[in-house]
């Protein structure tokens, strides 16, 4: 009897909180995000982007990614980690976070149009983007490795990393830029940048190290050394982010 | 005669260098943070070179300020560790370690800045808000107190400090609703002598700066996580005071919200408050006035005044008349976007429009201040008083936020993405707060500072350099690349004729000298 009541204990709540009530209600959502600006953003961030915790804006959950996983999480935290569970917040509460980090996630939702294999035909041709990332063991070096862009990052960020790179620099790829003694200006993505000395990498893929002691000036500048692309037509953009969010880590490395 | 050569070298050395200590966490009681020695000076900091390294194997970061005492060096770590060190090898004699209770919840990290020392009695708090007497010998605890419950919010990080036959300490939860103090506790028995609250209750002095018939006021905030000082003249301890709670929602607690981003002044006996000065009234931006309050003399309108010189977190530097709490004067060291100046009185003439709101404002300086807690110097050769700064702004939000006993209630929070801050080292002449000199950084500071009579500023970034600077000018004369973020304050001291120099980095500690 004492086992029943114990399962039942643990079934009910877990028979009734597999939908959430509050799914794409706005002023629930609203509530959600002061909650979650109070509680959860000296962790996640105050975008939800990640911090000490992990970016909740994917859609993609290491703890899994149904609606109930995520309230779960919530309530119990996630044992042996940082991530505190927040009972005391209550059911309703705990599903207006779970709508809150929805919204985050939805805007991306809608597919992308254009072909991928199209796409990856540009990629690599007349956008030259493999002179600078790679995917797989393929391309360039010097820019961010997009062999899993297309989990990590939503579509509206994708897009606006090619149309406008400036917008929302990846944490760390930073322009680098030194004049040396010989009076040569080198400009390059940062790998290193401290007081005394910065490392960088330019678009040959070669690495550079200097001490700031043999240099005439050594600036970064919070920029892109992507150029923008704004020229591409519609389609050919569509194409292009439909491979992009295709790239999800299941290239041969 | 060769042998008598090296004998007359070792005792010219030796004459030179006596043995010194460090045995408060300020240096000395006035937080000056100068070590007299000068054996490493501009004509050898080339031949700085590692001594030992000791590695404590804890997570978490590592603010401690090392004691040192006859042939030990005393550390406290995070996550309640500590260890005494063999001075000459850097090699554990003993380690002291306590379990953290699994329900604590602390703001910043389950950090210690290090001990305080009476005869051979050292004294750490743990961050379940206890406070612990070790045997400097053995490490074995000889008595632990409460300094007050843990699952109401409270933690405790300071470094205390001894007055006397006291134990002085400060405590930390001002993110967590609860109402702070400075305590004071008997070194031989634990006992608590006085409490001094931090915020003003109804019916006390200062309590009409708070809501009338409400609870603001025990959840008021005011922690009090750095240590203090002393002016065993005036009998007066020092000691700065954190935010008011919740940090960034000031609706819910109208008024100044004495004596929270304050300095108190508290008799050295009882703990009664002789004077206050409030730096930010009402503030909003988690700027705690918990940084080191350096006691030191300044010329006056042509006259010799005992100061207290502050660099608060509300990006103006304050000297202070340490007798009666007068300011003397006031000047911003980094960007301030929330007032124009301070006017006579102390009080910020403020630029409107600068508060949090829920979609966000930005205000400068940042959530972390100018300056935040990390250890300052000042040094009677150059004159000079030294800080850390960070320089940049934050965007605050403001949410309303309903109190639950124990859990986080800040009232939103602030965000410093893309916004790019970065940071500098500050000297300024504390009798005006004038700029002397200002080295940059890369990114806004982490690490303490110390002066030397070897004409150095010694301080660590985040990257991971220890370095040294020029005390006159601010050039970096010397830095040596240690592999983890330095947080600390470093130290010096000296033993058999030679001169060392210590800091915390990373997980390990580090202590150099000439070859
Ligand atoms: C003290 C820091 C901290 C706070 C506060 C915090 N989190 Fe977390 N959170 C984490 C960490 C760390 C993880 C990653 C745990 C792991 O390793 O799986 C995490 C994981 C999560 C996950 C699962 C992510 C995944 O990939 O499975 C969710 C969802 C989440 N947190 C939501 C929240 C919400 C909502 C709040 C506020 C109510 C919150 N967290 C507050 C640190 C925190
Ligand atoms: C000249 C080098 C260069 C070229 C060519 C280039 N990129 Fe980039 N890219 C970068 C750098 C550097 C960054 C990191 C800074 C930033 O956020 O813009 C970046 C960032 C990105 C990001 C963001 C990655 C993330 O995880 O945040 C995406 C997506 C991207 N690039 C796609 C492209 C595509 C698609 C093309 C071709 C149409 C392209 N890039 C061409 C250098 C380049």
């Amino acid at each position: 009897m004492r086992l029943f009541c114990w399962l039942l204990g643990f079934l009910l709540p877990a028979a009734l909180v597999a939908q959430n009530p509050f799914a794409g209600n706005a002023k629930e959502i609203d509530v959600g995000r002061g909650l979650f600006r109070i509680a959860c953003t000296p962790c996640h961030g105050i975008r939800a982007q990640g911090g000490r915790g992990p970016d909740l804006t994917l859609g993609i959950y290491n703890n899994g990614n149904k609606d109930e996983d995520l309230f779960r999480v919530i309530q119990n935290g996630v044992p042996g980690t940082e991530m505190p569970g927040y009972t005391r917040f209550g059911d309703d509460n705990s599903w207006r976070l779970v709508a809150y980090i929805r919204s985050l996630t939805l805007r991306q939702e809608k597919p992308s149009q254009g072909s991928a294999a199209a796409g990856e035909t540009l990629f690599w041709g007349k956008g030259a983007c493999g002179q600078c990332h790679k995917v797989g063991g393929r391309g360039g070096p010097m820019g961010p490795d997009l062999t899993r862009v297309g989990r990590k990052r939503s579509l509206a960020y994708l897009r606006q990393s090619v149309v406008d790179p400036n917008a929302d620099l990846t944490p760390g790829f930073f322009k680098i830029t030194v004049v040396t003694k010989e009076r040569r200006t080198i400009s390059g993505v940062q790998r290193n940048f401290d007081n005394f000395s910065t490392q960088f990498m330019t678009v040959d893929g070669k690495l550079h190290s200097f001490q700031r002691e043999e240099l005439n000036s050594c600036e970064r500048e919070f920029t892109s050394l992507m150029p923008p692309y704004r020229n591409l037509s519609e389609a050919e953009l569509n194409d292009l982010l439909a491979y992009l969010v295709s790239l999800r880590g299941e290239v041969a490395q | 005669m060769k042998h008598l050569s090296v004998y007359l070298w070792a005792c010219l050395a030796w004459s030179q260098t006596p043995d010194t200590d460090w045995l408060h966490y300020g240096r000395n009681l006035s937080g000056w943070r100068y070590s007299e020695l000068s054996q490493i000076n501009s004509s050898n900091v080339n031949e700085l070179t590692l001594e030992w390294v000791f590695q404590t194997n804890v997570p978490g970061k590592l603010e401690t300020t090392p004691l040192v005492k006859d042939n030990v060096m005393y550390i406290t770590a995070a996550e309640n560790n500590a260890f005494a060190l063999d001075l000459a090898t850097g090699k554990q004699i003993w380690k002291y370690a306590k379990e953290v209770p699994r329900d604590l919840q602390a703001c910043c990290g389950l950090v210690n800045r290090g001990f305080a020392m009476l005869g051979d009695t050292l004294f750490k708090v743990n961050v379940e808000a206890t406070l612990v007497a070790l045997d400097s010998k053995t490490g074995n605890v000889l008595w632990e107190t409460v300094i007050d419950d843990y699952r109401k919010g409270y933690s405790a990080t300071v470094a205390p400090l001894v007055v006397k036959d006291k134990v002085v300490v400060g405590i930390a939860g001002a993110e967590f609703g609860t109402r702070g103090f400075i305590d004071a506790y008997d070194a031989r028995t634990g006992k608590r002598a006085w409490r001094f609250w931090t915020v003003a209750g109804p019916g006390e002095f200062g309590g009409e700066s708070w809501p009338r018939d409400t609870q603001a006021f025990q959840r008021g905030g005011g922690s009090t996580w750095v240590t203090g000082t002393y002016d065993p003249e005036l009998n007066l301890i020092y000691w700065g005071t954190g935010n008011p709670g919740p940090d960034m929602n000031g609706d819910v607690r109208p008024g100044d919200n004495l004596f929270t981003c304050s300095l108190v002044a508290l008799d050295g006996d009882t703990g009664k408050r002789k004077w206050h000065f409030q730096y930010t009234p009402h503030d909003v931006h988690d700027w705690d006035a918990t940084e080191d309050p350096v006691l030191l003399d300044v010329v006056h309108e042509g006259r010799k005044v005992k100061a207290v010189a502050m660099a608060n977190r509300n990006g103006f530097y304050y000297a202070l008349d340490r007798t009666n709490g007068r300011l003397l004067a006031a000047k911003a060291y980094t960007k301030v976007s929330w007032a124009k100046d301070i006017d006579k009185n102390g009080r910020p003439i403020l630029i409107p429009g600068q508060d949090p709101t829920p979609d966000g404002n930005v205000a400068c300086p940042g959530g972390g201040g100018g300056h935040n807690w990390q250890p300052t110097a000042y040094s009677p050769q150059t004159g000079l008083y030294y800080f850390t700064s960070s320089d940049g702004c934050h965007t605050y939000y403001m949410t309303n936020q309903e109190y639950v006993e124990g859990q986080w209630y800040q009232g939103s929070t602030f965000n410093g993405e893309g916004l790019y801050p970065k940071g500098s080292i500050v000297a300024v002449d504390p009798a005006t707060g004038d700029t002397r000199w200002r080295w940059e950084m890369v990114s806004p500071p982490s690490g303490g500072l110390m002066a030397t009579a070897g004409g150095f500023v010694f301080g660590g970034d985040p990257q991971g350099y220890f370095f040294a600077l020029d005390a006159k000018t601010g050039k970096p004369v010397w830095h040596k690349q240690l592999g983890g973020t330095v947080i600390a304050g470093p130290m010096s001291y000296s033993r058999n004729g030679r001169q060392f120099v210590t800091v915390a980095a990373g997980q390990s500690v580090f202590t150099f000298a000439l070859k």
